[in-house]
């Protein structure tokens, strides 16, 4: 018995994983192109760094890459480390998943009788992202991002935004490449170098996809899916539950929505939009690539804050839906 | 004392991602993706294969040219060993996954049919087929007598006889719910398996639900056990 549902725990993480690889390589090409044509990544730092049009302009940016939560991770990492607005950055990283073009067609294939998601959704992700990059805003930058992404974000931020003494190199560390340098006229790097980099990141990334794959399937083979859906009818409930099978699913936001098809029947309009908002946010599959950017207090928030607005949306559409 | 060649990043480098590639390759031509993913998600997965073993082998030209002199610092080491490490044992372990446990833990699809804009004749309808027809018509007596050919495999159920049933994929396994038939199998009969794939020719006939009220049931007129089907997965 237990070795059936290893040996089916084992075929669900190879199908997480064969799945996320692809969109993950095209996250990676991405974030390598954009080195590529816009070396030192100016156009990066002239984003707003206004508190809601920073996230916004973030946000409109998924449209250019219309590729699910596991590519967005590499592209949300490249803006950060090239000295992007916080807010642009999280606004990008926590609502492109949803609004893109492949996410919103989607979720118009699979609920055509249903305009009100097809707008809800992309509306809520939004809510969501501008929430969290406001939440997260509050917590330094030291506190909340990796040490080695902060390092790197460092060299690229204008001298006004950062005091030297927050530099961890250029004139108090070790000379910065000149590259790196924000001063510095951009400098195409070697096409040996970009492809090294880029290498380099797609297998750490999908380590950590396979960490993430491993966990999600693991849960999903020995908790029973009907424990999760048996509460569908109460609105609370049905929205909390939703959201931990959003959290144990693991899908990727361009399909989601085909799979939350198959039990919108059975739960409340606020759980089904639950389920589309959050997943593309958090899951067991991506938490272990969001720590590349975050330290265990940004994760935690993340989830936290996301849960909690989730919630609150998904309340409210039960109140105005049932 | 570790041989200079080995010390070479970039060779490990070229190594990791051309196993990940070949993973993504060969799965895609020895059937693996059929019991995975939905046939939509195939073709980008071998692009992604090919993309990644184009880089791989340019790293491998890097390894003995212009990167022979880059060696790696530890915690590079210890990632570029451990994901070659992973990418081998999915290569050399397929996934063997058991449909009826898998479906057990699901619940059943219920998306909500409205009416078939295109249905087959009887003898030409799949299992899911069925399932979609007799929930858009929900009047039982419009089908019995109706000749019956399908295959699936055989689903343990709680508290009645096993079904006939299949699994639909919108994305991969991880998304998987069931669909199935009830059987009306032969009295006398050794019961089969769970997990075990079967051809039913037969009629739909109206016999005594668990609940009280009459359903359809599939009554055999031939059981056929049969490997399972190269795509055993449904849209």
């Amino acid at each position: 018995m237990i070795l059936t549902r290893l040996a089916t725990a084992w075929a669900l993480f190879q199908g997480l994983l064969i799945e996320a690889l692809p969109f993950l390589l095209i996250g990676v090409l991405i974030s390598a192109g954009a080195r590529w044509f816009a070396p030192g990544g100016r156009w990066l730092r002239r984003l707003p760094s206004h508190p809601l049009l920073g996230p916004l302009t973030g946000a409109a940016l998924g449209f250019a890459l219309p590729a699910c939560e596991c590519g967005n991770v590499p592209v949300a990492r490249r803006m950060l480390s090239g000295g992007a607005p916080l807010g642009a950055g999280l606004g990008f990283l926590f609502a492109a998943p949803v609004l893109n073009p492949i996410v919103i067609a989607s979720t118009w294939a699979a609920f055509p009788d249903q305009p009100w998601l097809l707008l809800a959704r992309p509306l809520g992700a939004v809510v969501v992202a501008v929430g969290l990059a406001l939440l997260l805003g509050l917590v330094g930058e030291p506190q909340l991002l990796q040490a080695d992404l902060l390092a790197e974000r460092r060299l690229h931020q204008p001298l006004a935004a950062v005091g030297l003494l927050e530099r961890s190199s250029g004139l108090v560390g070790a000379p910065p490449p000149s590259a790196l340098s924000a001063e510095a006229a951009p400098v195409r790097p070697p096409l040996a170098e970009l492809m090294k980099h880029a290498s380099q990141e797609f297998l750490y990334l999908s380590l950590l996809l396979v960490m993430g794959s491993v966990i999600a399937a693991l849960v999903q083979s020995f908790v029973p899916r009907s424990w999760l859906l048996a509460v569908g009818g109460a609105p609370t409930l049905s929205i909390l539950a939703l959201m931990l099978l959003a959290l144990v699913v693991s899908v990727c936001s361009s399909v989601d929505a085909f799979l939350a098809l198959s039990f919108a029947a059975q739960v409340t309009p606020g759980a089904l939009l639950a389920f589309l908002l959050l997943g593309p946010v958090i899951d067991l599959k991506l938490v272990s690539l969001l720590g590349l950017l975050f330290r265990p207090r940004g994760l935690v928030l993340t989830t936290a804050g996301a849960a909690l607005m989730v919630l609150l949306i998904g309340q409210w559409v039960n109140l105005w839906r049932l | 004392m570790i041989p200079p060649l080995l010390q070479r990043a970039t060779l490990w480098r070229a190594a990791s991602l051309g196993l990940w590639a070949l993973v993504l390759l060969v799965s895609s031509v020895d059937g693996r993706l059929d019991l995975l993913l939905r046939a939509v998600f195939h073709p980008l997965v071998a692009l992604a294969g090919l993309l990644l073993l184009l880089v791989a082998l340019l790293q491998l030209r890097l390894a003995f040219g212009a990167g022979r002199g880059e060696r790696g610092d530890r915690r590079q080491a210890r990632t570029l060993l451990l994901t070659a490490a992973i990418a081998l044992l999915v290569l050399l372990q397929p996934p063997a996954p058991s449909f009826a446990d898998l479906a057990g833990q699901r619940p059943r699809d219920e998306t909500a049919e409205s009416e078939l804009s295109f249905v087959l004749p009887p003898a030409q309808r799949s299992l899911t087929d069925w399932v979609r027809l007799l929930r858009s018509q929900p009047d039982p007596k419009l089908f019995a007598g109706d000749p019956v050919r399908i295959s699936g495999f055989v689903l343990p159920m709680e508290g009645e006889p096993p079904q006939l049933a299949r699994l639909l994929v919108r994305c991969c396994l991880a998304d998987a719910s069931p669909v199935g038939l009830p059987v009306h199998w032969p009295a006398g009969q050794a019961p089969f398996p769970a997990d075990q794939w079967l051809a039913i020719d037969g009629v739909m006939g109206l016999r005594p639900g668990p609940g009280g009220g009459e359903r359809l049931e599939v009554v055999p007129s031939r059981i056929r056990p049969i490997p399972r089907p190269a795509r055993p997965l449904e849209p």
